[in-house]
């Protein structure tokens, strides 16, 4: 068995884009774990939507090995997503862990989520190693930025290490820190079992695969296996180590990570966060498990023209078992009928389940616009969550509307601070605090309603600093507001997808920004539609579409026939993301008008 | 098998803003071997002993812009067709300030029956906006040629919508038109088709396109103008006095056989759609090497097609025939349809009886979208 006091199990973690995965790439060619010619950029990130969008999505393990001063030491990495809405990613990582990489991009500085996953890894205890990369760029100012970090977050900058993932420039200092400063883990390989199941995915021929982290005894080939949580045994065919292919052993021991084969059929057989434990001798407890990550938008999906309501649900449940990450549950809307309220961890999430659903299943999905939830407080006492607008209760029995809140870090240049203050306004932001990173750069914390954030923010936020302030949040609550329900009527019938929750204040120009947008995104009819927003049985804002007059090809003769049915077909092929409410067929970017802010 | 013949002759004096026919400008070494070519496709559709030709169309192009001794040899061809099938309509358009006496005696003297002239306005201002060569008082003399000549039918295209187009000036072009006593009409919409250089225009917006109320009103004046001249609409865009229907043009609508010749035209022939290269100098090649100058070939599945046809009859007036769907497509048009009819019924965009489903006078001025849910997929149940 391989000497525990020769292992390190760290995740490296950064602001988005900081180079973790390109890190991770350096190093699995420098310990020979994956040869030169078989690189690829970013190598862990396998799932085809992070090679195309350049970014990680979920967590990924490798196991390699690495010769220091005449031993050979295991060296266990995560790489970690660094885009906010994977947060909990992050904080699952480095349960697994006893040391952090923090990567600072030497151009850049520190960024809104270098910032945020700093503190989580301080709170989690682990050992953190700075590292300060991209230092062959021309603008790379290594010192400057590991100064900044030891005046943010007090990581001494003397400790930082100076790294190119590009060149490879700092790897040995890099190796010798790892293995000098993280401690090895603290599992006894003598205890009774307790393995937890991080990961799981099923494979066609051998039933389904659980990545498992060991934390305490040790795990055979052809052990008799307890699943704690769903009590079903099972005996190890396989087990094996990412290295980062797969390689079988036969052992995997307190302090590793591997993957077992058990003969578990389904999916549905497992839980990801379940404790694996022997089925004589047993733990007595299973480990913590993992928190269902919160979801932060809400949003509906129904099925396109061409596709079912069942299809639909199958699709998420696929996916679902593969990426647990949101949440579904079916509903039914006036205006939509059949479909599904699904719960993601932030926009970009969204944006991606929705994709894959689509991509993975060949179905075609209608998107209602993001929503949060609210905490709605009734006049009885009683208090009811909803996550969606349509589900108001009625007015004359609620008591009040609470709305969640975040609390924002932007980090920005100091003379953008008039704009964002601007902004921050306009989203009906608190401001809480000033931070001078360096005499050019601040930390800005806010307290804004998390609903005001979820629409074009972010983009507001990148003009007003020319592409450099981040942003980084964190949820602390729900709190009342004058808040009241926006109703939108297309020709005359009350669309519920369409109806939205604002500030007062805010009502009337939210309501003549979406009836505009609405009236472009929606085609003229073959008859007048006439559109109206309404607050109860006030109505603030209407406008008409009207009937199209005249849509006819002049000439249809032997030569135009085929051309001629190409472009109707595709005028009707146009429709796959559209939803008919009565009449009046609604396409899916009608949905997104609601999103519209009416800023000037 | 019964079927329309049609001939393409690409040449124009000069192109049109709004024309996305395949057209050129030649050089007089051109019309030469382009005509061989033609006279040898010619010959292998006459000696294909399984298709009767019962209608002929000459079109383009302009087939008058063609030098005499090349228009005759052509003529010669297909006059000989003509007698041998007992063609029962003999087409050829020809545009103003290119139909002399002399070609339209050839034409006569070959058994053309029907002269169809692109007057198009009788505005010279519009017609300067068109980039037509021709000015107003060359389209009398046209006619009058024609008439003097003694051709059986005489028709002339309209356009409107031209940009600056008002109704007043549409009006004139209409009673100017009907002055000359044609026995058929057809009156366009004018469309701006990407790639020329009137769509280019409008894009840099240096003309503006007529307002779509607009259009729809001169549309539905010149309906209400032509029907109280005696010229009835059959079709979306023609109109006729009764006994002058244009019989080519009608088998298209019914998605009737038809054979096409000379680059770019189209063949449709038992079910099968064949396009020619639409390159002068390709065909010219193709031919002289006996090789086939077809370049693109489609065959829909039996649903489609019965899709595709019933959007071309939708375009008659008198709509689907439902005796005359069931022969051509195999299908009841009801049994397909139910839903979308009964839609459009219900909307008073499509009428009904026992027998036909046609548009109404306000579906067809929306005729696109209401035939857009007549298209079937392949597979898959109903659309
Ligand atoms: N010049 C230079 N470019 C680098 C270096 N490290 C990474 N990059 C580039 O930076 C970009 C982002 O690198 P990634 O490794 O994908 O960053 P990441 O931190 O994994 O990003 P996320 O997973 O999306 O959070 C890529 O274009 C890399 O090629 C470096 O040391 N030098
Ligand atoms: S005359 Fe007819 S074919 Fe020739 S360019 Fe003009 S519109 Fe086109
Ligand atoms: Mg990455």
């Amino acid at each position: 068995m391989f000497d525990r006091t020769l292992i390190r199990n760290f995740s490296i973690i950064a602001h988005i884009d900081h180079g973790k995965s390109t890190l991770a790439d350096r190093i699995l060619v420098a310990t020979n774990a994956v040869a030169q010619r078989d690189m690829r950029a970013q190598f862990l990130d396998d799932m085809d939507l992070e090679r195309e969008m350049g970014i990680t999505i979920k967590a990924n393990r490798a196991t390699v090995f690495r010769e220091f001063e005449g031993r050979e030491y295991m060296l266990n990495l995560i790489d970690t997503p660094g885009h906010v809405d994977f947060h909990y990613e992050v904080s699952r990582a480095m349960a697994a862990c006893e040391g952090v990489l923090l990567l600072v991009d030497a151009s850049q500085g520190v960024q809104a989520q270098t910032v945020a996953n700093a503190y989580l890894a301080i709170e989690a205890g682990l050992e953190i190693i700075p590292v300060i990369n991209k230092i062959d760029l021309p603008t790379a100012r290594p010192e400057d930025v590991a100064l900044e970090l030891e005046h943010v977050v007090g990581i001494p900058a003397d400790q930082a290490v100076f790294t190119s993932a590009k060149t490879g420039v700092g790897l040995p200092e890099l190796f010798k820190a790892i293995i000098e400063r993280v401690p090895p883990p603290s599992g006894d390989v003598d205890a009774p079992l307790q393995a937890l199941v991080y990961d799981a995915k099923p494979d066609v021929h051998r039933g389904v695969i659980c990545h498992v982290r060991v934390r305490e005894g040790r795990l055979n080939r052809g052990d008799r296996i307890l699943l704690m949580a769903a009590r079903r045994t099972y005996q190890v065919g396989e087990i094996g180590k990412f290295c980062p292919r797969p390689r079988m052993v036969d052992e995997i021991a307190a302090g590793e990570v591997g993957y077992i084969v058990a003969g578990i059929k389904t999916l549905h057989d497992v839980n990801i966060g379940d404790t694996i434990t022997l089925d004589e001798p047993r733990a007595d407890q299973a480990l913590p498990g993992y928190k269902p990550p919160q979801r932060m938008v809400f949003c509906d999906f129904y099925p396109g023209p061409m596709t079912e309501a069942p299809e639909l649900r199958s699709a998420l449940e696929k996916l679902w078992l593969n990426d647990s990450s949101f949440s579904f549950d079916p509903v039914h809307s006036d205006a939509l009928s059949f479909g599904f309220r699904c719960g993601f961890l932030g926009l970009l999430h969204m944006k991606i389940i929705q994709e894959r659903l689509e991509r993975e299943s060949d179905i075609d999905v209608v998107q209602t616009a993001p929503t949060v939830n609210y905490e709605i407080l009734l006049k009885s006492g009683q208090v009811v969550t909803i996550d969606s607008p349509s589900d108001l209760p009625d007015g004359s029995t609620v008591e009040e509307i609470r709305e969640p809140v975040i609390a924002a870090s932007l980090i920005v240049p100091a003379d953008c601070i008039g704009a964002i203050m601007k902004i921050a306004d306009d989203r009906r932001g608190q401001y809480q605090r000033t931070e001078y990173l360096s005499p050019e750069r601040v930390m800005l914390t806010y307290r804004f309603p998390l609903a005001e954030t979820i629409f074009d923010f972010y983009d507001r936020l990148k003009a007003a600093t020319r592409g450099y302030g981040t942003m980084d949040y964190e949820f602390v609550g729900y709190e009342a507001g004058r808040l009241v329900k926006l109703d939108i009527l297309v020709n005359g019938t009350p669309v519920d997808a369409l109806s939205i929750i604002v500030h007062r204040d805010k009502a009337e120009r939210r309501g003549r920004a979406l009836i505009r947008r609405l009236r472009t995104e929606i085609e003229r009819h073959l008859f007048d539609v006439p559109l109206q927003a309404a607050i109860g049985n006030r109505v603030i804002a209407r406008e008409t579409i009207k009937a199209l007059r005249k849509n006819v090809t002049a000439k249809c003769y032997g030569g135009d026939v085929t051309r001629k049915r190409k472009l109707l077909e595709k005028q009707k092929e146009g429709k796959r993301r559209m939803k008919m409410v009565g009449q009046v067929t609604i396409p899916q970017e009608a949905f997104m008008a609601v999103l519209d802010p009416g800023d000037d | 098998m019964r079927a329309g013949l049609y001939v393409h002759v690409p040449f124009c004096p000069r192109k049109c803003g709004y024309c996305d026919f395949y057209s050129l400008v030649p050089d007089s070494s051109m019309t030469g071997p382009l005509v061989d070519a033609l006279v040898a496709e010619l010959n292998q559709v006459a000696d294909a002993a399984a298709i009767h030709v019962e209608t002929i169309f000459v079109g383009g192009g302009t087939p008058t812009s063609l030098p005499c001794e090349d228009l005759m040899r052509l003529m010669r061809t297909l006059g000989d067709i003509a007698g041998r099938d007992r063609v029962v309509e003999f087409t050829v358009e020809a545009n103003p300030g290119t139909l002399d006496i002399q070609r339209a005696e050839i034409l006569r003297s070959h058994g053309v029956t029907r002269v169809s002239i692109g007057a198009q306005s009788f505005d010279a201002d519009e017609l300067e906006r068109l980039d037509r060569i021709h000015r107003p008082d060359q389209i009398a003399l046209s006619a009058e040629i024609v008439r003097q000549t003694g051709f059986e039918h005489f028709s002339l295209d309209l356009i409107f919508g031209i940009p600056g187009q008002t109704p007043v000036s549409w009006q004139r072009s209409l009673e100017s038109a009907i002055g000359l006593g044609p026995d058929h009409l057809a009156c366009y919409g004018l469309t701006y088709e990407p790639g020329t250089p009137l769509y280019e225009r409008l894009r840099r917006g240096e003309v503006t396109a007529a307002d779509e109320d607009l259009e729809a009103s001169l549309y539905e004046q010149g309906i209400a103008y032509l029907a109280r001249v005696g010229f009835e609409q059959y079709e979306i865009s023609n109109f006729a006095r009764p006994g002058a229907r244009c019989l080519h043009n009608l088998l298209y609508w019914q998605n009737q056989p038809t054979v096409g010749v000379g680059p770019s035209a189209v063949s449709y022939v038992a079910g099968t759609r064949r396009r020619n290269v639409p390159d002068w100098a390709e065909y010219v090649r193709r031919v002289r090497a006996e090789l086939s100058p077809v370049s693109e070939s489609e065959t829909l599945g039996e649903r489609a097609r019965a899709g595709e046809t019933a959007m071309l009859m939708l375009r008659l007036v008198e709509g689907i025939d439902r005796g005359r769907f069931r022969t051509a497509t195999g299908f009841d048009p009801h049994e397909l349809f139910g839903g979308v009819i009964e839609q459009h019924v219900a909307t008073g965009l499509l009428e009904k009886d026992g027998e036909r489903i046609a548009l109404t006078t306000r579906g067809r001025l929306v005729a696109d979208r209401v035939m857009a849910d007549f298209l079937l997929p392949e597979s898959k149940e109903g659309g």
